[in-house]
């Protein structure tokens, strides 16, 4: 009943249009493998399953598979919040590049999403960074913009630029030249407990319309059972803070510029529009007017809300995929009645599209992760072996593995990962994946700046904190914070 | 006859007035031989950061730019944080957690080294005990604590609720007026028994016949205690409270792990602002003018520490 309820409501997306444009738009591009206007969940899965590849054959086109050589590698790897299912696949594909590339000496370190930026900042200073990374989509274009990348586009590695999403392809961008290779591409959904909901007296199998609904449900939620509503995350140099709230401020018509549009300039700072402040007053009514979602949630990142909403003290949340397998890990490591209330939980968990904003606005952040190789200067050893390099890449965004390392909570970078079997597989095995997929067309980069990073993780976190604390008000809150982006792109 | 101690011989022939500094490096180059991989070490680790961070202190590091297309200004990374609302808010920050840190660490300490001191069934135990918070890491603690706060489901909070002493749970690191206090619990629950073992060491120094003689005189337990106990413990305080102090002026871990500075910057002190200037906003310049600031505030500190060990070195030997 989702799905069909979900299909049609992508097809009826009216405003999606010029989101989608920004996302989609191939005209200057060529043809993509996979006809992008047709999206939505019957046709993701009427192509999986439709193609084979073969990995090591095609990375053997790049970089022979006897290849003899040394590889240093840091990658925005798994963390808490992840389920086990993707712990397991980052150790096949180690271990499966290992014995295809048997003589590459490969060093990797796996850092998590919050503190890889800042690591990787300081090893440049230092010229030692490793030979190649996997960065969150925000950090592309900051180093390439300093120059710390070298060029590399999707051809370098034996694919075509049309093989990946073109959003995902401008935030390799700076400067008209391509610099990384997406591996994964990703939006969130609404999750919600239907229990919760049918207790709280809302429809169990409907979720929220609107932002505004969000602010009444979760009151509604509060006010009945005296549990959260809704699971707002506020903590700062987090990630987590960024992904739940842009889309909130998309939605009300707000931005920090102008990302929301298909063509971004990013002159114009829009955080104190009355968009983006209405947007702002529905944070500041759940948590200050109406009480109803965590008074954790300033220190709280989206891993502090899964334990509470699988015990049943959280309404909704917004998050991927794979919170569900997250559950499931979290059920199976209950004792006692809480594993019995865990599973009422899972039992009712229900994904739904992200609310729309007044007018009809759906918007949701356009993740992932790009590799990139660095600059011989700024590497350990002033050497970077690129065959090596070039090896890796190819592993990590081939058709197989981008779609086996997002397999529970992402999408492959390469569209051709839509067409395996793993593809087909995971449509059967992991829950609610279409709800994500139909996310994909509404999902808004960044703005691929390099000023990116310090407004999403810090810039905006502090203006939610500051008028959610009560510190400012909701504008002078929205006000400071525009003038801090303005500040910062003005070089201050 | 004079009689020369070796003592003083020493010390006579490290008068550099009377020999020159030269001609006593040569006289001991055999001594500066052995000690010179180390000071090269250090000229490498300490020295070179100390003077590349005072460096950078007068340049501006845009963020979109790389650390080497930096440009010079002068003084103006020092007007800028001193103009700044957010400066005084953090020093005031840092002054609240340093000095709220270290005196009740200190005090608490102090007096369970006091109750400690005296023999009683299990004392080994209970201070064993006592010392596990401060062998506990720094980073599951901020973690366990967290949760023990946490404004939802902490476990302070659910007692609270159980004793029906409050309706809700108490919000403890959600909240800018208690967040700074909450975090200090913390580090005093962490600290204090680096207090507590530095007083019973003092404690254990202190002349057990002069306590007794001060007894048979009349002295009862508070007179033992002020005009015998104390003044032993004189020195020995002030290198504690010396040591809190520079260890809470460069405190991280706690603040950011448990709130990151937040919320609203209720929590940010010196060390984790700069880190934050630094590392996620990249203003490098701004980041090693705050360093700068707080290099010559523990300088200081450093200072009073030398100057505590040197009088206690003195009167053990004699001067």
């Amino acid at each position: 009943m989702t799905r069909i309820m979900l299909g049609s409501a992508v097809l009826r997306g009216t405003v999606v249009g010029v989101l989608a444009a920004s996302l989609m738009s191939t005209s200057a591009l060529g043809a993509p493998p996979v006809d992008l206007s047709k999206w939505s969940p019957e046709y993701v899965r009427s192509i999986a399953g439709t193609q084979d590849f073969d990995t090591a054959g095609d990375c053997a086109k790049v970089t022979p598979l006897d290849y003899k050589g040394r590889l240093t590698f840091w990658y925005q790897g798994v963390f808490e919040g992840d389920p086990d299912l993707l712990r397991q696949y980052y150790k096949d594909f180690f271990e499966t590049f290992r014995k295809t590339y048997p003589n590459i000496q490969l060093e990797e370190q796996a850092l998590t999403y919050n503190d890889l930026l800042d690591k990787f900042r300081t090893a440049l200073l230092g010229n030692a960074a490793p030979m190649a990374v996997r960065l969150q989509i925000l950090g592309g274009t900051e180093f390439a913009s300093k120059g710390y990348l070298q060029p590399l586009k999707p051809e370098d590695v034996g694919y075509s630029t049309e093989d990946f999403w073109p959003g995902a392809m401008k935030a390799v961008t700076w400067d008209g030249v391509t610099y990384g290779v997406p591996t994964n591409n990703e939006t969130m959904a609404f999750i919600w407990n239907a229990d919760i909901f049918k207790r709280a007296g809302l429809d169990p199998d409907k979720a929220p319309a609107t932002w505004d609904d969000v602010v009444k449900y979760s009151k509604q939620i509060h006010d009945k059972l005296g549990i959260a509503g809704y699971g707002l995350v506020a903590r700062k140099n987090a990630g987590n803070t960024p992904y739940r709230f842009m889309p909130q401020l998309w939605a009300y018509g707000g931005g920090v510029f102008d990302e929301a549009t298909a063509n971004p300039t990013y002159k114009q700072v829009e955080l104190d529009s009355p968009q983006s402040k209405a947007a702002l007053q529905a944070s500041y009514d759940m948590y200050v007017r109406d009480k109803s979602v965590p008074v954790s949630a300033l220190t709280n990142q989206q891993a502090d809300n899964q334990p509470l909403f699988v015990a049943g003290q959280l309404g909704m949340m917004v998050s991927h995929p794979s919170d569900y397998n997250v559950m499931l890990d979290l059920q199976a490591k209950a004792t006692g009645t809480d594993k019995d209330k865990a599973q009422t939980v899972i039992d009712n968990m229900r994904y739904g599209l992200i609310p729309t904003g007044p007018d009809g606005k759906r918007a949701v952040v356009f993740g992932g992760s790009n590799i990139h190789i660095l600059k011989p200067e700024y590497v350990e050893g002033g050497k970077v072996d690129e065959p090596a390099a070039k090896a890796m890449i190819c592993m990590w965004a081939s058709p197989e593995w981008s779609l086996k390392m997002a397999y529970a909570g992402s999408n492959p970078g390469n569209l051709n990962g839509f067409k395996t079997k793993w593809m087909k597989e995971r449509l059967d095995h992991i829950k609610f994946l279409d709800v994500t997929t139909s996310m994909l067309p509404y999902g808004i980069p960044f703005p691929a700046l390099p000023e990116s990073p310090e407004i999403m993780n810090i810039i905006v976190p502090d203006m939610l904190q500051n008028a959610l604390t009560g510190a400012m008000t909701v504008d002078q809150a929205a006000d400071d914070a525009a003038k801090k982006v303005k500040d910062l792109m003005g070089g201050l | 006859m004079t009689i020369v101690t070796g003592k003083a011989e020493a010390r006579r022939k490290l008068q550099p007035g009377r020999s020159g500094v030269l001609r006593n490096i040569w006289a001991h180059r055999a001594d500066y031989a052995y000690v010179l991989p180390a000071i090269a070490v250090m000229l490498v680790v300490i020295a070179y950061p100390i003077y590349y961070t005072i460096e950078l202190s007068f340049y501006k590091t845009p963020p979109g730019l790389q650390l080497r297309d930096k440009t010079f200004i002068g003084f103006d990374n020092y007007t800028t944080i001193l103009t700044s609302e957010v400066f005084w808010k953090v020093t005031w920050n840092t002054l609240v957690w340093t000095f709220g840190s270290t005196f009740i660490s200190f005090v608490l300490g102090f007096a369970t080294a006091l109750a400690l001191h005296r023999d009683f069934i299990g004392r080994g135990v209970l201070r064993a005990i006592l010392i596990i918070p401060w062998v506990i890491s720094a980073v599951a603690a901020s973690y366990i604590w967290k949760w023990i706060y946490h404004s939802d489901f902490g476990i302070i909070g659910a007692v609270l609720v159980g004793l029906g002493l409050t309706d809700r749970p108490p919000n403890f690191i959600d909240n800018v007026s208690t967040v700074l206090p909450s975090l200090i619990v913390v580090n005093i629950w962490r600290e204090f028994p680096f207090a507590m073992i530095m007083m019973m060491a003092g404690l254990q120094t202190v002349p057990d016949q002069l306590l007794r003689a001060a007894k048979v005189d009349g002295a009862n337990a508070w007179q033992r205690f002020w005009h015998v106990t104390f003044p032993h413990l004189r020195n020995v305080s002030v290198v504690t409270i010396l040591l809190l102090a520079v260890a809470n002026f460069n405190s991280f871990i706690i603040p950011w792990i448990m709130t990151a500075g937040g919320p609203s910057n209720a929590s940010h002190i010196w060390i984790t602002h700069i880190y934050e200037l630094a590392f996620g906003r990249q203003r490098w310049g701004v980041a090693s003018a705050y360093s700068v600031l707080l290099f010559l505030i523990l300088m200081t500190l450093g200072y009073f520490y030398v100057r505590a060990l040197s009088g206690n070195e003195r009167k053990e030997g004699g001067a």
